[in-house]
């Protein structure tokens, strides 16, 4: 390893960087997306992540620097995320319109609301962050301590986030019900699951995790105030990371690392002195995700793909 | 429920204007003053009603956009890339043919504008048409390389060298410019309304605009009929495609001084709104383009009464919000009176 | 005295313009298998979706185990209870057999090895064979079918109702079928067997209650002690239906020739297995089989819209193995297809977009079409086939159901074909459309036309055709003389009877 960096002539300050900033951005993306995963899980498509997001971000700095407290910030965010969210729960599953057009319209109502709300904080000098905490023993252990288990408790609460849901999705009715709403709604209907229920509870727990992760920006150093332009379209690649990590938990945080090594890479390439240019790079995600939806299309003639089945598909029962 | 949409859409917006009430209280804006800024800058005089006409034109040729393609059932939410991406080659045949007769050079660009916009659109279309790949996300993430490869463009390969190492490409050739037909308004409110006019014609008229009907209405339809859905799914897409390039193209040789990552400025997400609103029939884009443009146009001379000029964002979310439960809450009405029938 | 295990009393149910039910009432002893018999259009889905809460009726009790209940939804019918199968299954096809099966019911947490093993063991238990672990998509619909029954079981379901259960199952899985329901009722539950094949009754059931015209005509009659004659009588009334006047055939040359052909169906299963057959011009061949046996893949190929694996079409002379549906069109062939609203028809495109599809390749004027031509072409339709249709330029989709077929037969129809392939044409008709419908085929054949015409409706097809094809799982396993054959022969070979005992 050492011998890799020498010859990439990098020093092992800038690599240690590369990894804190991966594992920065990778929780960033994951808890944005694993919100969104879980909204698609139950057969809504939720396009609003960037303005919900936004929303979080500014909600949680205002309520972190006004409580003092960057936990209550994080709270105060997922609640605005979540109340984002509402609107598409409600004319998306409530009413039944059209998931998209509803999911874009939230993204636009989302960025406008979070400047408008955030119009007198921009040049705000109050800071409330989160600082590292340092896992006893592993912490110690040498590279890795300092980098992965040396960070904000948000990164912590992420993982948890993950594993619970992989636990609720996989383990439990409630999971299984979340499920078959979004492969077949007239199914679970049938069965006794409320399709509006389950698909609005998904898509509100969706938004309270995308403004988890817009307060996890602006609670912690990684930028720690409000601006404008804040999100800067990584609520698309949080879109973008569902479908490459194939809609599960697990996966999705495998590709949360991958794309979040690629945005790090961004901000802490030219250290290396690599003559590549970064924007070029940071096309990367966009473009994998393209193809690995081809490749989940052309696999999908033999096999089920791994989309919910009535993704984007709005659920009215039927009459006679 | 069709002909009740002009109502929804006064619904929607009357809402958008409540709401926005509400949240200019909050914040303690003055809301008076800020709607009537608003008016007065988009449709209180010739020459802002001009700047308006200006604004909406990308609106409208997005939306036109979309409309072709929701015609089939299809969601090109890819305008905003293909805006971009249609203005970048319209730079480059800008740059290609500098010395070229003003005319000469402006049509060039425009149809570069074009063809930049199907490219953009072709591999989504592609990908649609053979295999069956959702074009939403295709279209969607075709966005975010466009922005980034003009970024890249302005930083590198089309550096200005008189930029004074600000990241921007050079001014547009001289020539490129389309020419002033009323007040602040270019040529490209009339080509605008020429190209809506005339797809809303030919789409209606034409075989292919049948064709693209039934196709629209199943595929084993299409099928019985013996209509390919390969080559339509293909073809109105990359048409699609072409038209939100072309705006892109009458944005930069209109509007825009120059290239750069905010030449499309959500016009491609706008005009999705804009063509939801109006139940994607031409005619109708065209007028609610003209809004969109007035909201916008007006939102950002409310900065100066030092009021967020984040409001026009909120405005425009919230007419389309209010619309859709005008729209819904009526269909529901009809439908309980049908179902008293029906019960006794 | 034991109550009964269901009791529907006068029950009433009205849609509009149809009443599916009119006071029709059941009675159920527990530990039996009732059959509720009646011809397609008798109530009898209607009924039940009342019983198993689907439907609220009008007018009427349900009593479950003597007590009278209101049911909401089907939850509310599950929780009492009643447990049905519909015809359309409601499984999630990703979901492997037990997630199926435990789905709205299962523990808070779920240990998926020990689900699997429950539902096993369940399976087991009442004779089924099923792998608990197996996606659902991989099954085939007699093994979906088994899903359905245990997802009933798993719930304890006391009355399980079951809406034709056999249309989707080999003979072989009818067998079985039977044989977990006599578990069933051994189990002291109560199985409820919609139908209208008398032969089934027969074998399966212990009592069976007749509908007819949303009445019921004959209540709880031992199965045993009637004969499928009585039953058959009871069904239809004593009313003889009046058949439309058909004069004798005179059939000519083959207008479609179908030789040795093979089709795949889009899970990549052979549909349609090696079929031959002619249609002679002025003859009527009519297509009898029990739903689901590569009826509509074989139509569909013959039209152009299924893929041909092997084997030759031919119309006319013409070989159209390949040809694109239009080729086909224009070679003499007409295609009235099993799904009106989502094939034949585009029910939100107005009359006349309808009315041109076929034809609209020879109205164009360059790229525009001849719209004055197009309206001219619809009118000739609508006048010439009576469609009483509101505006020419209003979406289809307000036309009547009898209405929307007459267009769509006569735009088939205005091509002078010299085939007409018709799928299910006369399915949900009121009887006036049933009649002109029928009509029509037979003026055609009249005419000279061959006509190939699948239909379920085994006495539409006895009193239309010239000789009848009947299909079973995707072959042709007889041909009878529609003046000679008798319902029973050809039922026997619907069931694939005499083709297995012949093979």
């Amino acid at each position: 390893m050492i011998g890799l960096l020498a010859a990439l002539d990098i020093s092992e300050a800038a690599f240690l960087g590369l990894v804190v900033a991966t594992i920065q951005f990778a929780t960033l993306l994951y808890l944005a997306a694993l919100g969104e995963a879980i909204a698609e899980r139950s057969g809504v498509l939720n396009l609003g992540v960037e303005g919900m997001m936004a929303v979080g971000a500014v909600c949680g700095y205002i309520g972190a620097v006004s409580t003092g407290s960057p936990w209550l910030g994080l709270v105060i965010g997922a609640l605005a995320g979540a109340g984002a969210a509402g609107v598409h729960a409600v004319v998306a599953v409530g009413l039944g319109a059209d998931q998209v057009v509803s999911g874009l319209a939230l993204t636009i109502l989302g960025l406008g609301l979070a400047n408008f709300i955030g119009d007198g904080y921009t040049d705000d000098p109050r800071r409330s962050q989160f600082t590292d905490i340092d896992i006893p023993l592993l912490s110690d252990i040498p590279w890795i301590g300092e980098t992965v288990f040396s960070t904000t408790p948000v990164t912590y609460l992420a993982v948890a986030l993950g594993l619970g849901t992989w636990f609720v999705m996989n383990r439990t009715a409630l999971g299984l019900g979340v499920r078959a709403v979004g492969e077949s709604a007239s199914t679970a209907d049938a069965a006794g699951h409320s399709v509006a229920v389950i698909r609005a509870v998904a898509v509100l727990v969706g938004g309270a995790f995308a403004g988890l992760s817009g307060a996890y920006l602006t609670t912690t150093a990684i930028v720690g105030a409000w601006s404008e332009g804040l999100i800067a379209g990584r609520g698309w690649i949080a879109v973008a990371l569902v479908i490459f990590g194939a809609w599960r938990a697990g996966r999705v945080a495998t590709g949360a690392v991958i794309f979040g090594f690629t945005l790090a890479l961004q901000t802490r390439l030219q250290p290396f002195g690599v003559d590549f240019s970064p924007i070029l790079l940071s096309m990367l995600p966009y473009i994998l995700t393209v193809i690995v939806l081809i490749v989940i299309s052309i696999r999908a003639r033999h096999q089920p793909s791994p989309a919910p089945a009535g993704l984007g598909i709005a659920y009215r029962r039927e009459e006679r | 429920m069709r002909g009740g949409q002009p109502i929804a859409f006064v619904v929607g917006l009357v809402f958008a204007l409540v709401v926005g009430a509400a949240l200019l209280t909050i914040s303690g804006d003055p809301v008076f003053d800020t709607y009537q800024r608003m008016w007065d800058r988009s449709f209180g005089t010739a020459d802002t009603l001009s700047a308006t006409f200006n604004r909406a034109v990308p609106l409208a040729l997005a939306g036109l956009a979309v409309s072709i393609a929701a015609t089939m059932g299809l969601w090109n939410i890819g305008a905003e890339g293909q805006i971009m991406f249609g203005a970048t080659a319209a730079t480059l045949v800008g740059r290609i043919g500098a010395e070229w007769p003003s005319p000469v050079l402006i049509v060039a660009m425009l149809i570069g504008a074009a063809l930049g916009g199907a490219l953009w659109a072709l591999g989504p279309g592609l990908a649609k048409a053979e295999i069956g790949v959702s074009e939403i996300i295709t279209t969607l993430m075709l966005n975010e390389v466009a922005v980034r490869l003009i970024v890249y463009l302005q930083t590198g390969p089309w550096k200005d060298p008189d930029g004074f190492g600000f990241p921007q490409i050079t001014v547009k050739p001289e020539g490129s410019q389309l020419g002033i037909i009323w007040e602040r308004s270019h040529l490209g409110v009339l080509i605008a309304l020429a190209v809506i006019a005339g797809f809303a014609w030919f789409v209606n008229r034409s075989v292919w605009g049948y064709e693209l009907r039934i196709a629209g209405a199943s595929a084993k339809t299409a099928a019985y009929a013996g209509i390919s859905m390969r080559k339509k799914v293909l073809g109105v897409l990359v048409l699609s495609g072409a038209v939100a390039g072309f705006a892109g193209g009458v944005e930069l040789a209109g509007t825009a001084a120059r290239l750069n990552e905010n030449i499309s400025n959500g016009f491609g997400f706008a005009g999705i709104i804009v063509a939801a609103l109006a139940l994607m029939r031409p005619s109708g884009v065209a007028l609610v383009a003209v809004f969109f443009g007035a909201v916008q146009v007006g939102g950002q001379s409310i900065q100066t009464l030092g009021v967020s000029p984040a409001v026009a964002g909120i405005l425009q979310a919230l007419i389309l919000f209010g619309a859709i439960g005008a729209a819904v809450l009526s269909t529901y009405q009809v439908a309980l009176v049908e179902r008293k029938v029906v019960t006794p | 005295m034991t109550h009964p295990a269901v009791e529907l009393d006068g029950i009433w149910k009205r849609f509009p313009g149809v009443i599916a039910n009119a006071g029709a009432g059941l009675t159920v002893r527990p530990g039996t298998v009732h059959a509720v018999l009646g011809e397609n259009g008798a109530g009898k889905t209607t009924l039940m979706n009342c019983l198993a809460g689907v439907y609220r009726p009008d007018e009427g009790h349900v009593r479950i185990d003597g007590r009278t209940m209101i049911f909401a939804s089907p939850a509310d019918a599950l929780a009492a209870g009643i447990g049905m199968v519909h015809q359309e299954f409601r499984l999630v096809p990703t979901f492997t057999v037990a997630e199926n099966v435990v789905l709205g019911a299962a523990p808070r947490v779920l240990d998926t090895a020990e689900i699997e093993r429950q539902v096993g063991e369940m399976a087991a238990r009442f004779g089924f064979q099923v792998e608990p672990d197996r996606p659902v998509w991989q099954l085939s619909m007699g093994e979906r079918q088994r899903v359905e029954i245990l997802k009933a079981l798993w719930r304890d379901a006391r009355v399980l109702i079951l809406d034709e259960p056999t249309a989707v199952l080999t003979p072989q899985e009818a067998v079985e079928l039977g044989e977990v329901l006599r578990r069933m009722v051994a189990d002291g539950r109560s199985v409820i067997f919609i139908s209208h094949k008398l032969d089934e009754v027969v074998s399966f059931c212990d009592e069976a209650t007749v509908l007819r015209g949303g009445e019921t005509v004959a209540a709880s009659v031992p199965v045993a002690d009637v004969d499928a004659s009585e039953l058959a009588r009871l069904m239809v009334g004593d009313v003889a239906v009046e058949a439309v006047p058909i004069a004798v055939a005179m059939p000519g040359d083959p207008a479609l020739t179908v030789d040795n052909l093979f089709v795949r169906d889009a899970r990549g299963l052979v549909a349609v297995d090696g079929v031959s057959f002619d249609v002679r011009s002025g003859e009527i061949v009519g297509i009898a089989g029990v739903a689901g046996n590569g009826q509509r893949a074989l139509t569909d190929a013959i039209a152009g819209l299924e893929p041909v694996e092997a084997g030759t079409v031919t119309v006319m002379r013409t070989d159209v193995t390949n040809a694109p549906p239009q080729r086909r069109f224009a070679a003499g062939l007409a295609y009235v297809p099993e799904d009106r609203l989502g094939v034949g028809l585009a029910p939100k495109l107005p009359v006349t977009e309808n009315a041109v599809m076929r034809e609209f390749r020879t109205l164009r004027r360059g790229p525009l079409l001849n719209w004055a031509s197009a309206r001219a072409f619809c009118d000739r339709i609508v006048e010439r086939f009576e469609v009483k249709i509101g505006k020419r330029d209003a979406p289809l989709a307000g036309l009547s159901g009898g209405n929307l077929q007459r267009l769509l037969l006569g735009r088939e129809l205005s091509g002078k074909p010299d085939v007409v392939v018709a799928s299910q044409p006369t399915r949900g008709l009121d009887v006036a459309g049933v009649r002109a419908i029928q009509r029509l085929i037979v003026q055609q054949r009249d005419e000279g036309t061959g006509v190939l015409m699948v239909s379920e409706d085994l006495d539409e097809l006895l009193s239309l055709a010239d000789r009848i094809l009947v299909m079973n799982a995707g072959r042709i396993v007889g041909e009878f003389n529609a003046r000679e054959a008798t319902r029973t022969q050809i039922g026997e070979a619907m069931m694939g009877t005499t083709a297995e005992a012949s093979a």
